[in-house]
């Protein structure tokens, strides 16, 4: 396995970098695959035959040993996000941090650990952050609310004007566990915003160009963000959008090598063993047959039965 | 203030009543899974649990509640492979248990479960039981369950109030030795995969620390048969 090669198996840009940087000495599972660029040294390494079964087809083991490598993928991706939740229980750095300035490291670090997260791994960490007694919120060093009173329930009021019709005040009741999370109502949104740019499929089957979940926001940056766009006219950008549109249509073409080989990357379909099908069909010719057949004739005793498989009923 | 003192009491004692079963139903395991215990730590009387385990305001001080113990002879053959080609002596696949009870009484997160884990892994033993209060965490579940080369299992207390394999309609589960696998499958002339089938996950399953592959043989009452024995294979 050398030494550049990325932890996780997928075929995002991104994870590959991210899982690099940061778990480098993870213990070696199976023999990696390599990228589908070099055929050569793949065939090489998978198709080996099985030292105690020498009779076994290479390309059945090839098969078996390709989705066994998926299936180890898999794992591993759990186990660097088991690592993840566990690195982020400890974040922010500094017991000072500001939640709403976060320090340029932490939030990068922050979101550059999410990446693989999907919203139910997010949750996890959520909960072992309560477990821990903090703030929910990554980036938030304060301990979440403790509030001594009884009862599973609380009610908590929107702002002036917020109720229905723009008069009297929005109630919400809500379960004590889910207030308790957080330090403050803003560390709260801030998580949320958050946990919805996650994406929701594992990333064992994301896709490569799945721009969901990649570039994380901070809630300060995505408002700081709509701020800006609001500044800029949104003419430009159609016009371009529909000369764009049509050059995309005059380069589209039904049989595409690079976008095939793109495609069968991302079903997981990189080995050269499963180009040709997943079965191999072997029509095998019978060669004993002897010129053409010819019809039955009579024999002497078949007027009268003739033979049951050589036995000749005697009166008749 | 009187009346304060009499409820703390009351309470203290109730939960060290509780305690006292699932400490109990754990000898009753270690037991029934082949593990040295004597009889007198099985069938401990709640007064003796009592002046052992409580702090001095007569709540259970779980951090004294600490066990381990080893297979007994029996348990070693059941669980040693049978000799192959390449491995002709082989070793019993099971060793010391310890088992801890979590004093912390809410939230057992990653923490928890990773201090139990390094103890685990410091005093070298085979397999852990780490018995809480209250469910723990999905993360720390993985934690626990992702040891290398260890076995970690965990119980709740509730789970563990009552024997559940003494319950009159709980058949009952006898675990084969390779040996004996091996014997059935070839009387059967069945692979191991056409048997009846039993989760990890299974209450008793779980009570007997099953692995994935053994097979148990499982014997209930008949009307007609007077006794019918049925086997699973753990998956």
């Amino acid at each position: 396995m050398s030494a550049g090669r990325p932890i996780l198996k997928t075929s995002l840009p991104s994870m590959h970098a991210a899982s690099a940087a940061s778990t480098g000495p993870s213990k070696p599972a199976a023999p990696r695959r390599a990228p589908p660029s070099a055929p050569g040294s793949q065939s090489q390494q998978q198709t080996g035959f099985l030292p105690n079964r020498p009779d076994a087809d290479p390309r059945h083991v090839a098969i078996a040993l390709h989705h066994a490598h998926q299936i180890q993928a898999q794992k591993d991706t759990e186990t660097l996000i088991l690592d993840r939740i566990l690195e982020l229980v400890t974040l922010p750095s500094s017991p000072s941090a500001d939640p709403a300035a976060p320090s340029p490291e932490d939030a990068r670090a922050f979101k550059s650990a999410l990446v693989p997260f999907q919203p139910a791994d997010y949750d996890n960490l959520l909960l072992e952050r309560k477990i821990e007694g903090l703030c929910g919120y990554g980036l938030c060093p304060r301990p979440h609310r403790q509030e001594d009173a009884r009862g599973t329930y609380r009610i908590t009021w929107g702002a002036k004007g917020s109720g229905p019709g723009g008069r009297g005040r929005d109630m919400n009741i809500v379960p004590k566990e889910k207030l308790e999370m957080w330090c403050s109502d803003e560390c709260a949104e801030r998580a949320m915003y958050i946990r919805v740019q996650l994406a929701e499929e594992p990333v064992w089957e994301r896709r490569a160009d799945d721009a969901r979940g990649q570039d994380l926001l901070l809630l300060e940056e995505g408002r700081a963000r709509s701020q800006q766009g609001k500044g800029k006219g949104k003419m430009r950008s159609s016009a371009t959008s529909s000369s764009d549109m049509a050059n995309d249509i005059a380069r589209l073409s039904v049989r595409d090598d690079n976008r095939s080989r793109e495609l069968a990357l991302e079903r997981g379909d990189a080995h050269p063993a499963l180009y040709t099908g997943r079965v191999g069909i072997n029509v095998q010719e019978n060669y004993n047959a002897q010129g053409p057949a010819t019809a039955p004739q009579m024999r002497p005793g078949d007027e009268t039965g003739g033979s049951i498989e050589g036995y000749v009923p005697q009166d008749r | 203030m009187d009346d304060d003192y009499t409820t703390t009491s009351v309470d203290a004692d109730r939960e060290m009543t509780r305690l006292w079963r699932t400490w109990r139903t754990v000898f009753e395991m270690l037991l029934d899974r082949g593990y040295e215990v004597t009889e007198e730590e099985v069938q401990m009387p709640l007064h003796v649990f009592k002046q052992k385990y409580s702090d001095p305001l007569g709540y259970p001080d779980r951090n004294k509640m600490k066990v381990s113990a080893r297979p007994t002879e029996a348990m070693q053959a059941k669980y040693t492979p049978l000799p192959s080609k390449s491995n002709p002596s082989p070793q019993p696949d099971c060793g010391t248990i310890y088992v801890e009870f979590c004093p912390d009484a809410t939230g057992v997160g990653t923490k928890q479960v990773r201090t139990f884990n390094h103890l685990v892994d410091e005093n070298n033993y085979h397999t852990g039981v780490f018995i809480t209060q209250t469910p723990i965490s999905p993360s720390a579940v993985r934690l626990l369950s992702s040891m290398p080369g260890r076995i970690c299992e965990h119980f709740q207390e509730q789970d563990l109030l009552v024997n559940i394999t003494r319950h009159e309609l709980v058949p009952k589960h006898v675990l084969l030795s390779p040996d004996e696998k091996a014997r059935l499958l070839e009387r059967y002339r069945l692979k191991e995969s056409q048997l009846p089938r039993i989760q990890v996950s299974d209450p008793v399953a779980r009570y007997l620390g099953l692995r994935r592959g053994q097979v148990v043989k499982i014997i209930r009452r008949s009307e007609t048969a007077g006794r019918y024995a049925s086997y699973r294979w753990v998956i």
